[in-house]
């Protein structure tokens, strides 16, 4: 008997930013992210609650995923920052903080929701424009014939995961090994379109991260058994052999279908049957590596193991693309033909790397090639994926530098620098552009006000020992200074900027973030001085946080109207 | 989305957690362990423990912070079988010092880096009160002479350490203060152990290929004597088989395996050369009519069934078969596998069968009927050393086999009749083979079965300390001597930084870097004292307070007289009979003739990860639910 159930009407809510549940919820996510940002950040503990794994976290790109909200709105701006992360991998907790301050602003100050969306983003139009000006004195232009900026920008993105707990000499050394990764994929004199070339991470639990290295060419984890027991046999040239199809046997699926065989009939040994012609082809050829993404069977395992070819069996689709591209060779999808001679590909030489209990296969490339390994190890499993994370994000924000050879100052001294400027900028021509944007002067000044919170907000975030973040009434440079600081001591020299370009003196003026100060025009820094920005945001993943992050905050207070499904 | 917040950072949750985790596990540290129940009331099932390791496994923590606990526990077990209580204990004492930091108002920023500090000095002062391997092999034979003069512990230098001791000579004057000497490792057992007069050497009759273990292994046993007898046994045969040259002692855990009988008394066990099994009465009788014959051996990686295939392959599920006439004598595909499996058997002479997994009821009996003797469930690694002896591969598929993948020359012996002591008779056989595969079986029984794993994890325990000890070329004073010497050093450090501090503040020299460095170090120092306390008061002669008194009393000598590079104070004295001597031990002069030593690598690693952990922990502020679960509701702020 069927039952027929009336469906429920959907639910339209209006003005979701005016709920104060809502609101409440932006808050508690607002706080989550928080928290997580910066180098002396508190970490999150994801599970789900029933004995599943623990990850110990601050990274945006983990985070987020694991953020659902019951509420349409929530997930909305959850998802377009997420898409962010996937682009450029960072500063997703810089768009997240951003903007959802904004919209807190917003709400805070009352104006009306279009004009501070129209002065929104007539303010990401001038940060935008202004920061790439070559003049922009937030903006640093990285050097590529010296490592120097490349490794402090790699420093910055490692240095700002507590959770990989590294030593100050162990940061420095991942930095390093991720730049030399870094300019290993990029291919030398190729003639042609250039690809850059992939680094692919193996991690190591249970040792000293010192111990971390780079390699040209792919490691490959393989079980104990099936290593030689003679070196030399490979060394020469080698021709290997790359499946991408299974060969473990097995009948590829049918789908939904029913195949109907004679009772007699073994598929298993025929396909066995089939598996062998193609080991005894591959032999015939003088194959003396045998690679497959996924399982071999073990009677052909043996039959090749026999005829002195060694074996790769389950390398894992990850693998699948480096190995190509390192070798020349190409996938063999199926087992029913013998492979044609331009399928095989080149190795150099084949030889066993111990780490420890661990032992890793490597396979060196014929030719110059741009794949190369990165080895991490790390003591504990938690650290371990973090760290992983993490190094993963350094080497997409290096690739990013060769789209756009430049960085931006970290340390949140672009933040309040940028702040500085549009105060600046807009007190000057209060009444054309408030008339140009359709707002009055009041509404353009609260929105500006409200805007420029938020920058210094992003900048105050980074701090979470409960000290207080101070800006310089000079360069406008972001500063922290220590809960329990003295007056006296304020006078005195009180080191350097989040940045690290710009160091303190006596005469120097402060003035508390988020308090009324006198406007002025941010000096820009002598660029002659020796001292180097130690901390360097991405240019590229930053400007985009800021777009996607204005965006999604002017979508937010966009909405009026939420309709739910309740079906 | 559900979010639980800590919201009161002075009160951290996740730190009370390790803590209270910890405080489960403080009798277990120490030489004398006792054993705990743990009752599942859902179930009615029960566990015996005797070790960290093994409480915190069978609790099964759900919290995350318990899981974590638990994550980093069975790491170190995996890799170091001993000193997962030393870990959790420092763990929960150092979750205690980063609580007291944080209600004194000190950042979670200064706390990390001044405890790294901390960890470092612990390090270094590892490295500088090791002592070699070597030095300590060879004062067995050297104590065994100058005891009987009943003078003080003066080792002369013999033909081997005066090597050592003179390379000593050079680099360190003993009475240095042990923070200015070069990273380089010295011997410092004594003051007297630098020789500078030569003695006679002495004249060894048979210098022996290898060092004397004897001294080390009761320094290691840490309570243990009966399992560590086992693993000096198994030590010493793996050395008459493995006549290799090596430079230096080696002690290869992967060829052992253990054999774990419930029926037989605990003094039963004992080390057995080859591979030792228990089989079942209808296997026996087989083993019986096969034993100490030369055989025919295969070796299986996976199930020995018709049904099995190899992992990663997919079984068809759309397959239908369909014939025109009903063939009713057709056989099932099972007795045909048989009939060709046995015949194959039959063929290839194979008398013996090793399989990693289960096989197939109807094969057994039908090899049964053939004198061909399977044996179930062995270790792949027993399985891969045991082929490679005899030159046999091991295949997945019985069907595979051929001339190629069968060795010959295994034996099966009778190594112990059981039937009179169980209902069901069961015999123990050993299977060996004529060349030296080096593997070595260790037969652990107790009449009692809750014991069994207790002693299994002992052995392995006392295994893997003589290995790492011969790893690591060193091993550290035990019984809590390198803790007070690094209990020792934070407090120098802590009181030093307390005296810059306030210097500078006199001075308003600036701001100090981390102005909390002296407080946070001598928090950590704490949780060391704490330690050595335990492991006094848990060795069952002296009560917390008077072991409190004791190591006051040490460190007081020890801050008067700072010329004490050279001897590390032993705190505890092993054995019952020594009991009433502990007092007088500790006093002055005399150093004790049993001394305790640790290792190196496990105690330095199990502090670091009892130190990660607490960084890890003391790091979150939140934790974020993720799917449903049961929720206990009360603190959950939803998104």
């Amino acid at each position: 008997m069927s039952r027929l159930v009336k469906k429920c009407p959907s639910v339209c809510t209006d003005l979701p930013l005016s709920n104060a549940d809502v609101c409440g919820k932006l808050r508690l996510m607002m706080e989550l992210l928080r928290s997580c940002y910066g180098p002396t950040a508190r970490l999150k503990q994801v599970h789900n609650n029933i004995g599943g794994l623990v990850v110990t976290t601050s990274t945006s790109s983990v985070l987020l995923p694991a953020i659902t909200s019951s509420h349409p709105l929530i997930n909305v701006m959850k998802s377009s920052l997420l898409s962010h992360v996937h682009r450029f991998s960072d500063c997703g907790l810089f768009a997240a903080i951003l903007c959802l301050s904004l919209v807190e602003q917003a709400k805070l100050s009352g104006v009306r929701e279009h004009a501070v969306i129209r002065v929104n983003n007539h303010l990401l139009a001038m940060c935008i424009s202004y920061l790439q000006q070559d003049g922009c004195s937030c903006k640093v232009s990285l050097d590529f014939c010296r490592s120097q900026n490349l490794i402090a920008l790699a420093r910055s993105v490692i240095s700002s995961k507590p959770a990989c707990v590294l030593t100050e000499l162990e940061s420095l050394h991942i930095s390093r090994l991720a730049v030399h990764a870094f300019l290993l994929t990029v291919p030398c004199s190729i003639p042609g379109t250039v690809s850059l070339g992939k680094i692919v991470t193996v991690t190591i639990k249970g040792h000293s991260v010192l111990e971390s290295a780079v390699f040209t060419g792919l490691l490959v984890d393989v079980p104990e058994d099936n290593f030689f027991d003679t070196k030399d046999s490979f060394s020469a040239p080698l021709l290997m052999v790359l499946f991408s199809a299974s060969l473990a046997g097995d009948l590829c699926e049918v789908g939904e279908g029913v195949i109907q065989a004679h009772p007699h009939l073994d598929t298993a040994s025929q396909i066995l049957d089939q598996l062998l012609e193609l080991g005894k082809q591959v032999v015939k050829d003088e194959v003396r590596v045998f690679v497959c993404q996924k399982v071999i069977h073990p009677v052909l395992q043996r039959f090749l193991r026999c005829h002195g070819v060694f074996v790769i069996e389950r390398l894992g689709v990850a693998l699948m693309e480096p190995l190509t591209q390192m070798t020349g060779a190409q996938p063999v999808a199926t087992l029913h033909s013998t492979p044609p001679a331009v399928a095989y590909g080149k190795i150099r030489h084949l030889s066993v790397k111990q780490f420890g209990p661990k032992k890793l296969l490597h396979l060196q490339p014929f030719e110059e090639s741009t794949v190369c390994t990165m080895v991490l190890c790390h003591r504990n499993e938690t650290m371990l994926n973090e760290l992983k994370v993490v190094s993963q994000k350094t080497e997409h924000v290096l690739r990013l530098t060769l789209r756009e050879p430049s960085a931006l100052l970290g340390g949140g001294c672009t933040e309040t620098h940028l702040a500085a400027y549009i105060r600046h900028k807009c007190k000057n021509e209060v009444s054309e552009t408030a008339t140009g944007l359709g707002c009055s002067q009041t509404e353009y000044l609260l929105a500006v006000e409200g805007f420029c919170h938020s920058l210094e907000f992003v900048a105050s975030s980074l701090e979470h020992d409960g000290g207080t973040s101070v800006s310089d009434l000079t360069h406008a440079h972001n500063w922290t200074f220590p809960p329990d600081i003295l007056e006296e001591q304020m006078d005195g020299s009180v080191g350097f900027c989040g940045c690290g370009v710009v160091g303190s003196s006596s005469s120097t003026k402060w003035t508390f973030l988020k308090t009324e100060h006198p406007g002025f025009s941010p000096v820009p820094v002598v660029r002659d001085t020796p001292v180097q920005p130690s901390v360097l945001d991405s240019f590229a993943a930053k400007l985009s946080a800021f777009q996607v992050a204005v965006e999604t905050a002017n979508l937010a207070l966009d909405v009026r109207y939420v309709i739910q499904d309740v079906n | 989305m559900l979010e639980s917040g800590i919201i009161n950072r002075r009160h951290h949750v996740g730190l009370q957690k390790v803590s209270a985790l910890a405080e489960m596990g403080h009798s277990f540290v120490g030489p004398y362990k006792k054993y705990k129940f743990i009752q599942d009331d859902t179930n009615g099932g029960s566990a015996l423990v005797c070790s960290c390791f093994r409480v915190i496994e069978s609790l099964e923590p759900t919290c995350a912070v318990g899981q974590i606990v638990l994550d980093t526990i069975q790491a170190h077990h995996e890799v170091y079988r001993t000193g997962s209580g030393c870990l959790l204990f420092l763990a929960g004492a150092w979750s205690r010092a980063a609580l007291d930091c944080l209600e004194r108002g000190i950042s979670v920023t200064h706390i990390i880096s001044a405890m790294s500090e901390g960890m470092d000095i612990c390090i270094d002062v590892c490295k500088k009160s090791s002592v070699p391997f070597e030095a300590l092999a060879d004062t067995g034979r050297c104590t065994a002479t100058s005891r009987g003069s009943g003078s003080q512990l003066v080792k002369k230098p013999t033909p081997e350490t005066s090597q050592v001791s003179g390379h000593m000579r050079g680099t360190a004057t003993v009475g240095h203060q042990t923070l200015n000497i070069s990273v380089q490792r010295k011997v410092k057992l004594s003051r007297h152990f630098y020789g500078t007069e030569v003695v006679s050497p002495v004249v060894l009759p048979d210098q022996p290929k290898f060092p004397d273990i004897s001294h080390i292994s009761t320094a290691l046993s840490h309570g243990c004597d009966n399992s560590m007898k086992l693993a000096v046994e198994v030590v010493q045969m793996q050395w008459k088989t493995d006549q290799q040259e090596m430079n230096y002692p080696t002690f290869d855990t992967t060829k052992v395996m253990t054999c774990v009988l419930p029926c037989l008394p605990e003094d039963c066990a004992c080390v057995v050369p080859g591979c030792v099994v228990l089989l079942s009465s209808e296997q026996a009788s087989i083993a019986h009519q096969i034993k100490e014959k030369p055989l025919k051996v295969a070796f299986i990686n996976g199930d020995l069934s018709h049904t099995y295939r190899h992992l990663g392959f997919k079984s068809l599920t759309g397959l239908q078969r369909v014939s025109q006439l009903s063939d009713l004598s057709h056989s099932s595909g099972e007795d045909e596998w048989l009939e060709k499996v046995v015949k194959l058997l039959l063929t290839l002479e194979v008398h013996l069968i090793l399989t990693a997994g289960f096989a197939h009821e109807k094969l057994i009996q039908s090899c049964l009927q053939h004198k061909i003797l399977i044996v179930e469930k062995v270790k792949l690694s027993v399985i891969r050393m045991i082929a490679k002896s005899v030159g046999a591969v091991p295949v997945t598929y019985a069907t595979q086999l051929s001339k190629h993948c069968v060795g010959t020359g295994v034996q099966v012996a009778i190594w112990r009749d059981l039937s009179s002591f169980e209902r069901t008779a069961s015999t123990v056989v050993n299977i060996s083979t004529g060349m030296n595969t080096g593997l070595v079986t260790v037969v652990i029984s107790s009449c009692l079965p809750g014991k069994l794993q207790g002693l299994e994890d002992q052995f392995w325990a006392c295994a893997h300390r003589l290995h790492h000890s011969m790893k690591d070329q060193a091993i550290l004073p035990g019984a809590g001597g390198t803790e007070i010497l690094c209990f020792h050093h934070l407090q120098r450090q802590a009181e030093y930084h307390s005296r810059r501090h306030t210097e500078a503040f006199r001075h308003n020299a600036g701001a100090v870097v981390n102005p909390y460095k002296s407080v946070v170090l001598g928090l950590m120092a704490g949780g060391l004292l704490d330690y050595i306390i335990t492991v006094m008061a848990n060795s069952g002669t002296i009560s917390a307070v008077t072991a409190k008194a004791v190591v006051s009393h040490q460190l007081q000598k020890f801050h008067k007289d700072q010329n004490i590079s050279g001897k590390f104070p032993q705190l505890i004295l092993e054995g019952e009979n020594e009991a009433s001597a502990t007092l007088s031990v500790m006093s002055s002069e005399e150093v004790p003739s049993i001394q305790i030593y640790d290792n190196v690598s496990v105690k330095q690693d199990a502090w670091r990860r009892a130190l990660d952990l607490v960084f890890l922990v003391l790091q979150t502020d939140a934790e974020i639910i993720t799917g449903g679960g049961s929720n206990d509701g009360a603190d959950l702020m939803l998104l």
